[in-house]
């Protein structure tokens, strides 16, 4: 039998407890917090970061850095509205087109890296710019909704079809928002690949160590440009989400994601005392991250609090996972 | 020695959460005497050094310097005492993006007292000052240290702890990664700093350099002293100090398995490095070939290219009779070429995987399903048949590899490449910084279980490789110049070929010149 050691139990205990006593708190202070419809609220307002910090964390395990997926989810925002809007496409063969885009962002991203040999986190800052920019282009700047005149004077006809809405609006069984599953079922996905197969292992050993990764056959190059494909398609996957649930396409949608999905996934660090990025603590948290705000705006804290609470917690929790583990470790 | 000790350290312990680094060590360090510190891995040599340098401020027991007794608490304070390190890890004593001269005369160019504009001709002129310290004046200046080789920027942190005219001067590994020739340079300077009434403390695994130069052996064994040797002593008497009862156990070759009618490997007049004549080499079924030479000569390039790493320039090589010409590394590997590189930290170590993972990482395929999904379980069985066979010290297969001793996690290296049929197992240096003990026992393991596939151990240390090899090559400049069967090792012969023919190559230079 291993002697109990508080500083080890907190490492691995210490967040989840933190959170369990929030929670606690709210559903005292504020019983409505605990209803089924404001639970799913919660899940609800973290989907789309939640999703995109899954797609992040493939980055952040090959030691890397994508700022641009908040940019590339705005993006394929706009896009699908053009697509079903402007030019009535379907809502099918919009998200493949969308999915699609994804994928050829996350490539010219691994690109930079891998051929022109830009520093990861200047070539995925270029391109948060560039692909923030690449979203007014085709509607001349202007948000996309039905009826509304584009660039050449001529009103967009088309509409965001039913079955593309669902995605973003419907609800399983009229409680469970499908979105809410999506990001559980890339959860899911992403759980799997990185912590049963061997892909997920080599990732690892990129990160850990990427030239012995090199000495024991691995393509390293080949594993970077398929980290930060999945970053990018995923992120175009929870644009899809966010235009789905909008109905419309906003330019500026990418607004805080970027900075949610990083902070979610980096206090996912602190979660079971991992200290590396991982796809459970990622979903932890950004339903920490979405349970804290639900909570202190239901007690009445002012909106213009939130990103410093989330700045706070965020330090915090790194804070506990490079501070106190490491020097334990 | 009847003069006071400089440096006293009193009873110093030191542990690390459950691991007791360092137990009730005293130690006194004369001026002008050289005192050789030796241990196996894990021994506490370095612990104790980085207390004596100011690192660790949490120690126990007491530091006397000139007497007084004095409590350091960072490296600055030390240095303030006159206490100057050469730390083992070069790349942490130069800053790679800086000049040769910015590099060797960084204390003045950071120093408070600078001009506020940046005088480079004058920090030039301080940096060759200390240049000429150790006959570095050959370096370009202006150069930025990246561009230069490791020994280079080894001697760079060496010359500029020399010129701040330190009283007790620390050394740790300070050969593991230069030339032999530029180590005689450094033993040469070390000795006159010694007798100009400097203390020094010489770290280093190579116990011959140590009977040369030391004048006192300061042994520890598991955090504490386990023997003092003053001059004379042998090797033998300092291994036997460091390993305790064990009998250094010469890896015993009474099987030889080398089956001449198999050639595993052939090289055709390869060319692997610009200029060179062509190599042809043969490396037969069940062989341990031993490949020597000074760092420069060609052997890790040679390794570069087998390893599917470089293109030869021309020439061919044949695995089993096959033409191979791998594309990248890859592809040697498919086809059964391994290698177990150079310098365990940086280029073999996963650090945040445990034992199993790091044994495995090479050859995933052969534990997953059609989904590319693991199979943990044959896993854990797997990496405990190897942590068995080879011995590795640790609680189980599970176990961080960070946790284990040097020595065990060059083990666990070579037992990742050995778990598998190979044709040619490549190993780069396999011994630096693993202890006496684990050096025999990888390399008994190596000889009992090579099989049908065949080894290249490259090592600079000439015992190292007569140690384990059937059969030793020799390298010079890029040139294979001598070859010995294990039978006829003849020391002096591959000393002489290791070292003279340079010479040689330099005057016919010279001649041409002329």
């Amino acid at each position: 039998m291993k002697k109990f050691n508080i500083t080890d139990f907190s490492i691995k205990w210490g967040f989840l407890i933190v959170m369990g006593v929030l929670f606690t708190i709210f559903s005292i202070l504020e019983p409505a917090f605990i209803s089924a419809g404001n639970l799913f609220n919660i899940l609800l307002s973290v989907c789309i970061f939640g999703t995109m910090a899954l797609g992040e964390t493939f980055v952040l395990i090959t030691d890397g850095m994508d700022l641009s997926i908040g940019s590339t989810a705005a993006l394929s925002v706009m896009i699908s509205a053009y697509l079903m809007v402007v030019l009535e496409l379907g809502g099918f063969i919009t998200i493949l087109l969308v999915l699609g885009i994804g994928i050829v962002v996350g490539l010219f991203i691994g690109f930079l890296i891998v051929k022109v040999k830009i520093p990861d986190l200047l070539a995925t800052l270029g391109m948060m710019f560039l692909v923030q920019g690449l979203q007014y282009i085709p509607s001349g700047g202007l948000s996309i909704g039905r009826g509304a005149i584009i660039k050449n004077g001529r009103e967009a006809l088309g509409h965001f079809s039913e079955g593309f809405k669902y995605l973003g609006q419907g609800r399983i069984l009229k409680v469970i928002p499908v979105p809410v599953l999506i990001m559980l079922g890339v959860a899911i996905i992403v759980y799997i690949i990185l912590s049963k197969t061997k892909f997920g292992r080599i990732f690892y050993a990129i990160g850990g160590n990427s030239e012995a990764a090199r000495l024991v056959g691995v393509n390293v190059n080949k594993y970077k440009v398929i980290a930060y494909v999945s970053s990018s398609f995923i992120a175009s996957l929870a644009g899809i989400l966010l235009a789905a649930r909008v109905g419309r396409g906003d330019v500026g949608s990418q607004g805080t994601l970027l900075m949610d999905a990083i902070g979610a996934a980096l206090i996912g660090f602190a979660v079971l005392g991992a200290r590396k990025p991982n796809p459970f603590g990622t979903i932890i948290g950004a339903i920490f991250i979405g349970m804290l705000m639900n909570g202190l705006t239901m007690l009445s804290m002012q909106y213009f609090w939130q990103d410093f609470i989330k700045g706070s917690v965020l330090v915090a929790a790194l804070a506990f996972t490079f501070g106190i583990s490491r020097k334990h470790g | 020695m009847n003069k006071e000790p400089i440096v006293q350290v009193k009873n110093i312990g030191m542990s690390f959460g459950a691991t007791r680094a360092l137990d009730d060590v005293d130690f006194n360090f004369y001026p002008g005497e050289l005192l050789a510190l030796v241990g196996a891995n894990g021994a506490g040599k370095s612990t104790l050094i980085k207390i004596i340098c100011g690192y660790h401020s949490g120690y126990e027991g007491k530091i006397i310097i000139d007497k007084n007794e004095v409590d350091l608490n960072s490296p600055k304070e030390a240095y303030d005492f006159g206490i100057q390190t050469v730390h083992q890890i070069i790349n942490q004593g130069v800053i790679q993006t800086m000049t040769v001269a910015e590099n060797l005369a960084l204390k003045e160019m950071l120093s408070p007292d600078q001009p506020i504009l940046y005088n480079y001709p004058a920090i030039r002129k301080r940096a060759l000052e200390i240049a000429y310290l150790m006959d570095l004046d050959y370096l370009d200046m202006d150069a930025p240290v990246f561009s230069i080789p490791q020994s280079d920027r080894q001697m760079i942190s060496i010359a500029r702890a020399l010129a701040s005219n330190p009283k007790l001067l620390i050394l740790d590994e300070p050969t593991s990664s230069i030339s032999e020739k530029e180590a005689e340079r450094l033993f040469s300077t070390l000795l006159k700093l010694r007798d100009s009434g400097v203390s020094i403390v010489y770290v280093s695994h190579r116990l011959h350099e140590i009977t040369r130069l030391a004048d006192r052996v300061g042994v520890l064994r598991d955090g504490k002293i386990a023997g003092e040797l003053i001059k004379p002593f042998s090797v033998n008497n300092i291994v036997h100090a460091m390993v305790g009862d064990i009998e250094q156990e010469a890896v015993k070759k009474e099987e030889v398995k080398t089956n001449k009618n198999v050639i595993k490997l052939e090289l055709k007049d390869l060319v692997f490095q610009e200029g060179k004549p062509g190599l042809n080499l043969k490396l037969y079924e069940g062989e341990v070939l031993g490949l020597t030479g000074l760092i420069g000569a060609g052997k890790s390039e040679l390794a570069a290219v087998l390893f599917g790493a470089e293109k030869p320039i021309s020439g061919e090589m044949y695995v089993n009779g096959k033409l191979y010409e791998p594309e990248n590394i890859g592809a040697a590997i498919k086809k059964g070429i391994f290698m177990i590189p150079e310098d365990r930290n940086n280029n073999a170590v996963f650090p945040d995987f445990s034992i199993r993972q790091n044994i495995n990482i090479p050859f995933l395929n052969m534990f997953t399903n059609k989904i590319f999904v693991l199979n943990t379980k044959k896993e854990r069985k797997d990496a405990k048949r190897m942590i068995e066979a080879m011995t590795v010290k640790c609680e189980n297969e599970e176990s961080p590899i960070l946790s284990l001793s040097g020595g065990n996690q060059q083990k666990v290296i070579v037992a990742r490449w050995l778990m598998t049929e190979s044709n040619l197992v490549i190993l780069d240096e396999p011994f630096q910084g693993v202890d006496v003990k684990s050096r025999s026992e990888i390399g008994q393991y190596l000889r009992s279980n090579i099989g049908k596939s065949t080894a290249l151990v490259i090592a600079t240390d000439l015992d190292e490789v007569i140690d384990i090899s059937d059969r030793v090559i020799v390298f010079n400049h890029g040139v294979m110049v001598g070859e010995q069967e294990a039978g006829e090792i003849d020391k002096d012969k591959l000393i002489h070929l290791t070292s003279q023919i340079l010479e040689e190559i330099y005057t016919g230079e010279l001649n041409e010149k002329v």
